[in-house]
């Protein structure tokens, strides 16, 4: 910022170029009118100063002030008779009054005169872009990446001269490599948008837009990802093993979880069934001194098969309501919700029988051969336990008034099924009826067991098995078949 | 993209629910879609647009096969379908990495998938060593960033996404949005459903209009937009 003028003393007041930020700060915004009045304040302060006066040319050219330019570009003329711009905004204005081809002369003397400057070039590749000499246009613009390898106007001039002879291809690559010489500038992205919008891609023009807003990773990470969606093969909920793998992990998470609730967690597996044996053994054994000898394990022997059945039932009867959030989130096959809940209560129950199997021993029937057929007899108790529990699970959602009476039939169940008296102590001609309630005949089984010392009733063991199997067999179909039912039947 | 086969396709599918009834009540119906006719192609980003109660859900439950049409067909060629469900079955009292597998293999995968997906997971959620506690020591803003990073890491064939969300706070956002970006812009297929058409626009390929179950147009983002503001208007002139 050289001046050839004496009186520099006006110029010491504030730095100039702070003071120029406030006529650029408009322009920057698009106001180019504005910016040129206040280059024009500005000039009264430094009016020695190039930038005032070609600063306020550029606003009016760009504002479309022809005439003001002109008459600013004759004073800046003799005030700066060397400057480059006398040439550059020369050219501009020329090019602006639609006279091309004097433009060009101003650019040549402008090439000769000012070859180190980068807006020389740059405008001679306009102007020549505008008289439609690409190839020219091409060769300035080479010249100015030469020189100027770091100018980024020159680079988007590259990209942009592509785009001006619609060869959109060609556009594509060189916005491509703008992008990787300047990641940051939104050009690279949405002028780019432009051309693939043009060159009939709008998949890869949505993409650039979206890329100038998240970033270029945007572009390059899709590659990955179309190999890792083809590698899914996920339907496994309809086989067997996953159905298996789901159940059981969902079973174990649930127990987990329920433990965690609790501070002594997992000792609770084996505290609740000891106190409520000692309940059973102190109303029973101590208070009501009933039964006579051996009474609490005859009673016990009962009780806890039973209570296995009859937790696990109830419990699964309302899994379906009670999955319904998930049931409507997931596609996952209903029987889950069921089964979940029954291996779940299962679980819970293996301490229970070893403390009842430690029980037993202790009072006197220590474990013999007869004890292998309590396989099959538990075999059969969860054959059953899953075809009662399943069938009321898909019973509930369909009519709900089913959940009310669950308990209560549970509880019928139960004095029906000798938990508390000998099946013998019925009149004699009611007792094969009353076996025939599989739960009522379980029990005995388990009693000749621990108890008797003998084997139990194998044909009507192998008949009830064979019932529940057809049962479960049956129950499994049905739930097929309702699978996509019980989602509609839980909305309404 | 129109010369391949559809993964799914939808054909006049409709769906009426039942409301329930009782003794003392009359079971009535309720038509949810009437008439649904829309093509999803492997890679593509389908929006669907639709008003409040135009049956947007149910059309979603239709095509993850939760629920089966009335009347009409619905294809599926073979493609693991599911919704972006945050939290799907979370449970407050497991860890986060247990509530990993479990929400990965609900959503479909097997256990020892989910596994090796378990350490991608992690490092996405940010959860650090929060990951390992129960999920009720979480704030809602953890909980959230656990459920995106699970349905973000583990993707089905098809993902039907509810509108695009925000979740946690603003760092976690931007990150969660961008890899939502980057999810439906890639070769993922996407089912992207909103009433903001503006999410439409800057994200699909193809959009659908659903208004009082019926599919009224589809066609480019650009052209549906505009069918879908003159029934926004149409509509607020009626009411």
């Amino acid at each position: 910022m050289t001046s050839t003028h004496p009186e520099q003393s006006i110029e010491q007041y504030p730095i100039p170029e702070t003071s120029f930020a406030w006529a650029r700060k408009v322009a920057q915004e698009g106001d180019w009118s504005e910016s040129a009045k206040r280059w024009a304040v500005l000039r009264q302060a430094y009016p020695n100063h190039p930038a005032t006066w070609f600063g306020a040319i550029n606003a009016h050219i760009e504002a479309g002030e022809i005439e003001k330019a002109i008459v600013a570009m004759g004073s800046a003329s003799e005030k700066f008779p060397n400057h480059p711009n006398i040439l550059l905004q020369g050219a501009k204005i020329k090019l602006q009054q639609n006279q091309p081809d004097t433009a060009a002369e101003l650019l040549t003397i402008a090439r000769q005169k000012h070859a180190g400057k980068l807006e020389t070039w740059l405008q001679s590749a306009d102007c020549a872009a505008q008289k439609g000499r690409f190839d020219e246009a091409e060769q300035f613009n080479t010249e100015a990446r030469q020189r100027f390898p770091d100018a980024l106007q020159a680079h988007k001039q590259c990209s942009e001269l592509a785009m001006q002879q619609k060869n959109w291809e060609l556009a594509l690559e060189r916005w491509e490599s703008f992008r990787k010489q300047f990641p940051e500038h939104p050009a690279g992205y949405l002028l780019a948008a432009e051309a693939a919008e043009q060159s009939g891609n709008p998949k890869l023009a949505r993409k650039l837009k979206l890329a100038n807003e998240y970033g270029d990773d945007l572009l390059t990470e899709m590659e990955e990802e179309v190999f890792q969606s083809q590698t899914n093969q996920r339907h496994r909920h309809t086989t067997l093993g996953g159905l298996t793998e789901l159940v059981w992990t969902k079973a174990i998470f649930n127990l987990r979880s329920e433990t965690q609730r609790n501070y002594l967690s997992y000792l609770w597996w084996i505290l609740e069934p000891l106190l409520y044996m000692v309940v059973y053994f102190l109303v029973f054994g101590v208070l009501l001194q009933r039964g006579g000898e051996g009474f609490i394990t005859f009673l016990l022997t009962g009780l806890i098969p039973w209570t296995w059945f009859s937790k696990a039932v109830s419990s699964s009867s309302n899994s379906i309501i009670a999955g319904q959030g998930l049931m409507l989130q997931v596609g996952i096959p209903s029987i889950v919700f069921p089964l979940v809940s029954l291996l779940q209560a299962s679980l819970k129950q293996i301490p229970v029988f070893l403390v009842l199997f430690a029980f037993v021993w202790l009072q006197g029937y220590p474990p013999d051969v007869h004890w292998l057929a309590l396989f099959p007899v538990v075999l059969i108790q969860v054959m059953l336990t899953i075809m009662f529990g399943c069938l009321l699970a898909a019973l509930v959602p369909f009519v709900r008034d089913v959940s009310h009476l669950v308990p209560t039939g549970l509880m019928f169940v139960m004095f029906l099924s000798g938990i508390f008296y000998s099946y013998e102590r019925i009149p004699a001609q009611w007792q094969n009826i009353f076996l025939m309630n599989p739960i009522a005949f379980i029990l005995k089984c388990y009693r000749e067991i621990f108890i008797d010392g003998i084997y139990p009733d194998f044909v009507t063991l192998g008949t009830w098995g064979i019932i529940s199997m057809l049962g479960c067999v049956l129950i499994l179909m049905a739930y097929k078949k309702l699978r996509y039912i019980f989602p509609r039947v839980v909305l309404a | 993209m129109m010369s391949q086969q559809p993964i799914i396709s939808l054909q006049d599918v409709g769906v009426s629910y039942k409301r329930a009834g009782s003794l003392f009540r009359k079971t009535q119906y309720y038509e949810a879609l009437k008439s649904v006719t829309l093509d999803i192609y492997p890679g593509e980003t389908l929006g669907i647009l639709g008003r409040n109660g135009a049956g947007k859900s149910t059309l979603l439950k239709i095509i993850s096969g939760i629920i089966k049409p009335d009347s009409g067909t619905v294809i599926n060629n073979n493609a693991s379908v599911a919704l972006l469900a945050l939290q799907a079955g979370f449970d407050q009292n497991l860890s986060g990495r247990d509530n990993t597998i479990l929400s990965g293999m609900l959503q479909g995968y097997g256990r020892r998938e989910v596994e090796a997906k378990l350490d991608e997971i992690h490092e996405f959620s940010e959860l650090g060593d929060f990951f390992f506690e129960p999920v009720h020591t979480y704030s809602s803003g953890m909980r959230t960033r656990l459920g995106f990073s699970v349905s973000t890491v583990i993707s089905p064939d098809v993902l039907l996404i509810d509108e695009v969300l925000s979740v946690g706070d603003r760092h976690f956002r931007e990150k969660a949005e961008k890899a939502m970006i980057v999810k439906i812009q890639s070769n993922q297929t996407v089912l992207l459903v909103s009433h903001a058409h503006s999410q439409i626009r800057r994200l699909c390929d193809r959009a659908v209009v659903i208004e009082a179950g019926n599919t009224v147009a589809s066609g480019t983002p650009a052209e549906v937009i505009q069918i879908y503001e003159t029934l926004l208007d149409k509509g607020k002139t009626v009411a």
